[in-house]
C-alpha cells in the first residue's frame, strides 16, 4: 500500500514538474505565430521562394488599366463573383461588405472583387454595381478583363470558378475571401458564405497587418 | 426526496415546453424562404446595400398577399438602376407559396394576413404576366 503511494507521488512530481518546464519553455517563444503562407514553396539553395497571386493587366470600373501592384503594397481582400449571380454571390458580397466597414479607414488594406462574367459585366455594369453597393471605389476596387486571365487568375487565389451550363447563369465557383499580402502571397482565406468564418478571419488579417506593418 | 425530485421533472417540463414556445409559427415557410430567397434578400431579410432590397423596408408589398404571390411567381425585369432583376420562381407550388407568404407576412407585414392554399390559387390565376 505504502509503496503504492509513493509510485503515485512519483508519477505525480514528475507530471508537474514536465508541464511546469514545457509552460516555461513555450513563454519563452516571444516570437508571435505567423501566418502560414499557403501554395507551393520552393527551396532553392538559400532561397525559398513563395506561390505569389501574378500582377496581371486589368481593367477597373472607370475603364483604367489595373494591376495589384498600382496599389502600392497593401494587404489585400479579394473575391470572385458576377453582378448577376443569382447564388452564393450577394451572401460573399455582404460579408465583403462586413470587411469594408470594418478596414475602410485603414489605408492598409485594399479589396478586390473580380467578375468572372466578362460578357456581361461590362466597366459601365461594375461602375453601377459598385455605385449601387455604395462602396469607396478608391477603397475596393472592381475589376474585368480577359476571360483566360481572370480564371486563371482565381486559380492562382486558389478560388475554384468553372463554367457549368446547368448551373445558375452558367458559372459554378466558391465564394472564398482570400487574403494577400504586401507582396502578393497568399497568407489566409475564408468561406464568404459563412458569417462565422468571416467573423473568424477578422483576427486572422488583424494578424497579418501586425506582421506586415510592425 | 421525491419532492425534489417531482421538482426537478416540473423545471424541466416547463424548459421543454418554453422552448417549443421559441420556435417560429410558420417553420415551414421559414425553410422554403432560406432555400429560395435567402440566397439574395439574406438570412435576416437585410438584402444589400441599395442592389437588393430589405425585407423590413417593403413592408406595404409584403401585407398584400396577392400582390406578393404574383411578385414571387413572376420576379421583376432588371432595375435600370441597379441592373439587378429578380428571378422568377416557377417551382413553388401554392401549399409552399401558402407557407412562405404567410412566413413573410408574420415576420415583416405591418398588418399580418394569413392566408390558405386555395385563395393562393385563385391569386395565382390572377397574375399577369410581363
Amino acid at each position: 500500500m505504502e509503496s503504492n503511494k509513493n509510485s503515485l507521488m512519483k508519477i505525480i512530481s514528475i507530471l508537474s514538474l514536465t508541464s511546469v518546464m514545457a509552460l516555461l519553455v513555450m513563454g519563452c517563444r516571444n516570437e508571435p505565430q505567423r501566418l502560414p503562407y499557403l501554395g507551393n514553396i520552393e527551396v532553392n539553395g538559400s532561397d525559398t521562394i513563395y506561390h505569389t497571386v501574378p500582377d496581371i493587366a486589368l481593367i477597373n470600373q472607370d475603364s483604367q488599366s489595373f494591376r495589384i501592384s498600382s496599389l502600392g503594397n497593401k494587404v489585400i481582400l479579394a473575391d470572385f463573383f458576377f453582378t448577376s449571380c443569382p447564388s452564393i454571390c450577394p451572401k460573399v458580397q455582404k460579408q465583403m461588405l462586413r470587411l469594408y466597414d470594418r478596414y475602410k479607414d485603414d489605408d492598409r488594406v485594399m479589396m478586390i472583387s473580380h467578375t468572372i462574367d466578362q460578357r456581361n459585366d461590362s466597366v459601365e455594369v461594375l461602375k453601377r454595381y459598385a455605385h449601387n453597393l455604395e462602396v469607396d471605389i478608391h477603397k475596393w476596387t472592381f475589376v474585368t478583363g480577359q476571360k483566360d486571365s481572370i480564371f486563371d487568375l482565381a486559380d492562382q487565389y486558389f478560388v475554384s470558378v468553372v463554367e457549368d451550363p446547368l448551373a445558375a447563369k452558367g458559372f459554378d465557383h466558391s465564394g472564398r475571401i482570400i487574403l494577400v499580402d504586401k507582396n502578393r502571397r497568399v497568407r489566409g482565406f475564408c468561406e464568404g458564405t459563412d458569417p462565422e468564418s468571416v467573423t473568424a478571419f477578422f483576427d486572422t488579417v488583424d494578424k497579418l497587418l501586425k506582421e506586415e506593418y510592425q | 426526496m421525491p419532492q425534489i425530485s417531482s421538482l426537478i421533472l416540473l423545471l424541466l417540463a416547463g424548459s421543454l415546453s418554453f422552448i417549443g414556445c421559441e420556435r417560429h409559427p410558420y417553420s415551414q415557410g421559414e425553410i422554403i424562404y432560406k432555400y429560395n430567397c435567402a440566397n439574395c434578400h439574406m438570412d435576416d431579410g437585410s438584402g444589400l446595400a441599395k442592389l437588393i432590397p430589405s425585407l423590413d423596408k417593403s413592408r406595404l408589398t409584403l401585407s398584400e398577399p396577392a400582390k406578393l404571390v404574383c411578385l414571387i411567381r413572376n420576379g421583376l425585369p432588371v432595375n435600370k438602376l441597379t441592373g439587378q432583376e429578380m428571378p422568377p420562381n416557377t417551382i413553388l407550388n401554392e401549399v409552399e407559396l401558402t407557407n412562405l407568404i404567410n412566413y413573410l407576412g408574420s415576420k415583416y407585414a405591418l398588418k399580418p394576413q394569413t392566408v390558405q392554399a386555395p385563395e393562393v390559387k385563385k391569386m395565382l390565376a390572377g397574375c399577369q404576366t410581363h
